[in-house]
């Protein structure tokens, strides 16, 4: 497929104080593809997702939405324009409802707020929250439900490029394979592109269609998943036996 | 199987605040028209409609704003002054007042919001504000009260007993009501929730934070911009001491006692307040000043760190029992 | 009708002074809001709390206002490490607005229970030792004014020391820095926040003892304090000691040059219109990062 990519980075570089979280990054996401991003902690990993999303401006480097450059655009542009994310800590809406937060998604694409009811319960149900619970507060759910919430919140807002950022970080095993199943319809039935950034290796190759390693903010490894996870120098990155 | 499915009638939550709204109708007529009554009455409507449009950016957008009383004097003094200098009535002097209020607001608000400035700060540049008018006013106006002219009629909305004053600050406080509920079930409604939930987050779902909360605010200023006059007009006076600290205070302290985001909450804590303040001034006025201000203060410590959600929950935990007896089962 | 020199040069000199007596108050505040990221509204209410004191114990026991310190600054900590227990540390995390609510509202608590014992009228203890003037050059200065910011100055620049050179200043900034790494290399994390708060009160102590040796109080004393402190936060960024330090000078200054040029009455819109400005076109402080 060589259609034009959902998301093209060049060169990225951000730099806080005297450390390089991204020291020259370009990747792509293609059209459809579910593309996971793995590295160890540290690799720069969430710095990318924020150079995307606008929240930190890159040093140097540009992001390129669909051809269209949007480096340095602030979040809510960057959002509406088709780039949604989900938090690796999530920051749940505590006194909304599970509903009301999905529906503040939502409303990105509506000004009608029952249109945008319907619009979240059908998300919530497609990643299969439990439907009696749509009206409890945010602060009396679990972990996964928030992630759950963050995952609806962020489709809810029709993307063309959804960011997932270690959204199994804290999860127990079965909830981590419900989850691959979720990230799944995500992808097949509503047709969004994702990346899914992770550094639970075993996650990232039983969803990925792709995959590229960061380490200290570069790019070492690119490619299917079986294969990535043979290559050496990632294997280095991962069990910490530095080069000399 | 409630909420999500269920959908209420188009109009159906207009009824609430209209059935109030007639009810209130009524208080001139349960005191006999006790001219005293009927002014605290007014007061209290006058104050719940401020506390209620401080509610759209204090309640529903999560800023402490701490400057009602500098829209309010802007708007009242604004309205008395063209009243008194020019003739023009105050129908047409109360919308210049909520515009010259809305421009204020303006004026803080767009470089406050551009560049991210929010929480302690945002609340100290609110707080700054009314330093600033306070002290400007006693250069402008020097120390002096000034009285609003003993002059009667529509015209001059100003009358010589004080049921009319009171219904015409119901009818604005049923607006204010209004626009509450109106803003909470909007778009603007959720997105302001969402951005006191998390700016962050709120942005990252396409909410343009800054835009959001220059309209709260400027919502907020208008409607009391414009109440600024009748509240004029029940102090009887105007001065530098319009632009009042305690005052913007107060008006904090109803929102959060009330309940943030909860309109029959304030209005619960605005009636109640009022009617306190009044007794605890009649009573303790002259021996122990500061009486009604030492309870607020023990209010906000008590209810910011027992009860975060104020009075709205403290109805729904005594009506809950009442609940489960009649309608069997408890609501979540 | 432009100012005389001399009366310029008087105001710098008088603004230096008050401005290292506001770098006192606010650097209990900034340690307070940079190491817990509580917001207290009542830091200058304490301090007028304080000078109560002060002037209850220097009149009925006769003596100099300065010399209350040693019981008002002890007792303040433990005040401070009270108000902790009982106010802060219910709302550490919690929503930004609660905190300022609720400080606020202790903030009330002490201004009115004041106004009931104390009326309204200001109060006054000066100083016997101190209340004399001796002239430099053009200039007249007040000795109880002069020893107020030079004890202002040391303790400051002292703190400062303590923080940059001591474990307890290590622990300190290994909080504010990042709680839970603090917490895993085995700080108490709660002692360090007890200890914080109530450094930050007792400082408004001593800056009471030492403001009353030429000042008075009244219940609203506090809140002009109080709302300097922010003011010099904000300019100050959280920086440190030497932002804290120049923005409490330029604040004082610009007070004093309004109070003796303009109008007292205007003083504390003119440090109102600073921070307003600052906050439009330089929101990181004056002196760079937060």
């Amino acid at each position: 497929m060589s259609s034009e990519p959902i998301l093209r980075v060049e060169g990225l570089v951000k730099r806080f104080g005297g450390v390089v979280a991204l020291n020259g990054v370009s990747l792509e996401v293609r059209r459809g593809e579910i593309l996971g991003i793995i590295g160890p902690n540290g690799s720069g990993k969430t710095t990318l997702v924020n150079c995307v999303t606008g929240i930190y401006r890159p040093d140097f480097g540009r992001v390129y939405l669909l051809g269209e450059d949007i480096t340095g655009e602030p979040p809510h542009l960057v959002a509406s324009k088709g780039v949604a994310r989900t938090w690796q800590k999530v920051r749940p809406f505590a006194k909304m409802t599970v509903l009301e937060a999905v529906m503040a998604g939502a409303l990105l694409r509506t000004g009608d707020v029952e249109e945008a009811r319907r619009e979240a319960v059908n998300v919530l149900t497609m990643i299969g929250f439990p439907r009696e619970k749509f009206d409890s507060p945010g602060r009396s759910i679990s972990l996964v439900e928030h992630k759950l919430v963050d995952l609806a919140r962020a489709v809810a807002t029709r993307p063309k490029l959804l960011l997932v950022d270690e959204i199994v970080a804290g999860l127990r095993p079965h909830e981590v394979e419900a989850m691959v199943g979720v990230i799944r319809r995500v992808n097949k039935e509503l047709g969004v592109t994702l990346g899914v950034i992770e550094h639970v290796m075993r996650f990232i190759v039983s969803i990925s269609d792709r995959v590229v390693v960061l380490h200290e903010g570069r790019l070492i490894a690119e490619g299917p998943p079986s294969e990535v996870v043979q290559n050496p120098l990632v294997v280095e990155a991962y069990l910490g036996t530095r080069p000399m | 199987m409630g909420g999500p499915t269920l959908k209420a009638s188009r109009f159906g939550w207009l009824a609430p605040p209209l059935a109030l709204a007639a009810l209130c109708g009524l208080v001139p007529h349960m005191v006999g028209f006790n001219q005293y009554y009927i002014l605290v009455a007014t007061r209290i409507a006058i104050v719940a409609s401020v506390a209620l449009s401080w509610n759209i950016i204090g309640g529903l957008a999560g800023q402490l704003d701490l400057a009602s009383s500098a829209y309010l004097g802007l708007g009242g003094i604004l309205a008395a002054e063209l009243m008194i200098k020019y003739g023009v009535t105050p129908w047409i002097g109360m919308l210049a007042g909520a515009a010259a209020s809305a421009g204020v607001a303006f004026l803080i608000g767009y470089p406050l919001f551009r560049f991210g400035i929010r929480e302690v700060w945002y609340a100290l540049s609110t707080v700054a504000l009314v330093v600033v008018l306070h002290e400007l006013a006693i250069v402008l106006m020097g120390p002096f009260d000034y009285y609003v002219p003993p002059v009667e009629g529509w015209y001059y909305l100003r009358f010589r007993t004080w049921e009319n004053l009171y219904y015409v600050s119901l009818v604005l406080l049923a607006f204010v009501i209004v626009v509450n509920l109106w803003v909470s079930r909007s778009k603007l409604g959720y997105y302001l929730k969402a951005i006191r939930e998390d700016e962050t987050a709120a942005e990252a779902l396409g909410v343009d934070v800054r835009k959001y909360k220059l309209l709260a605010l400027l919502i907020y200023a208008t409607l009391v911009g414009f109440a600024g006059y009748l509240y004029v007009v029940t102090q009887r006076t105007y001065s530098y001491k319009t632009f009042s600290a305690p005052f913007s205070i107060y008006i904090a302290v109803i929102g959060i006692v009330g309940g943030l985001g909860s309109v029959d909450g304030i209005l619960l804590a605005a009636a109640m307040l009022g009617m306190a303040e009044e007794y605890l001034r009649a009573t303790f006025g002259g021996t122990l000043p500061g009486l009604h201000l030492l309870v607020y203060g023990l209010l906000l410590v008590t209810v910011g760190v027992l009860r975060p959600e104020g009075l709205a929950t403290v109805t729904r935990r005594l009506l809950r029992p009442v609940r489960t007896r009649f309608l069997g089962g408890e609501s979540a | 009708m432009l100012p005389s020199p001399s009366l310029i040069v008087q105001s710098l000199v008088d603004g230096v002074f008050l401005g290292f007596l506001f770098s006192l108050v606010a650097l209990g505040l900034s340690l307070v809001f940079g190491v817990m990221g509580f917001i207290n509204f009542a830091h200058g209410d304490f301090l007028m709390a304080s000078a109560y004191l002060v002037w209850v114990l220097a009149s009925s026991l006769r003596t100099e206002p300065l010399a209350t310190a040693a019981l008002t600054v002890p007792l303040f900590f433990v005040v401070g490490a009270a108000v902790y227990f009982l106010v802060a540390r219910p709302l550490l995390g919690r929503e930004p607005l609660m905190q300022i609510a609720v400080t606020v509202g202790v903030g009330y608590v002490l201004q009115n229970v004041a106004l009931m014992s104390f009326r309204a009228e200001p109060r006054a203890s000066l100083s016997y030792a101190l209340n004399t003037y001796f002239g430099l050059g053009p200039v007249s200065v007040h000795a109880a004014k002069l020893v107020a910011a030079l004890m202002s100055f040391a303790i400051v620049v002292g703190l400062d020391y303590l923080l940059k050179r001591t474990w307890f200043g290590l622990a300190v900034r290994a909080t504010a820095y990042d709680r839970e790494t603090a917490m895993l290399m085995g700080v108490d994390v709660n002692k360090v926040y007890v200890a914080v708060f109530g450094l930050g009160i007792a400082l408004t102590a001593l800056a009471s003892s030492l403001w009353m040796t030429f000042g008075q109080v009244d219940p609203y004393l506090g809140a002009s304090f109080g709302l300097v402190s922010w003011i010099v936060i904000a300019l100050g960024g959280l920086g440190g000691v030497p932002g804290i330090l120049a923005s409490s000078l330029i604040i004082g200054v610009v007070q004093s040059l309004t109070t003796n040029i303009v109008s007292p009455s205007v003083k504390m819109a003119a440090a109102s219109v600073v921070f307003l400005l600052v906050l439009w076109f330089r929101p990181r402080g004056l002196f760079g990062k937060v």
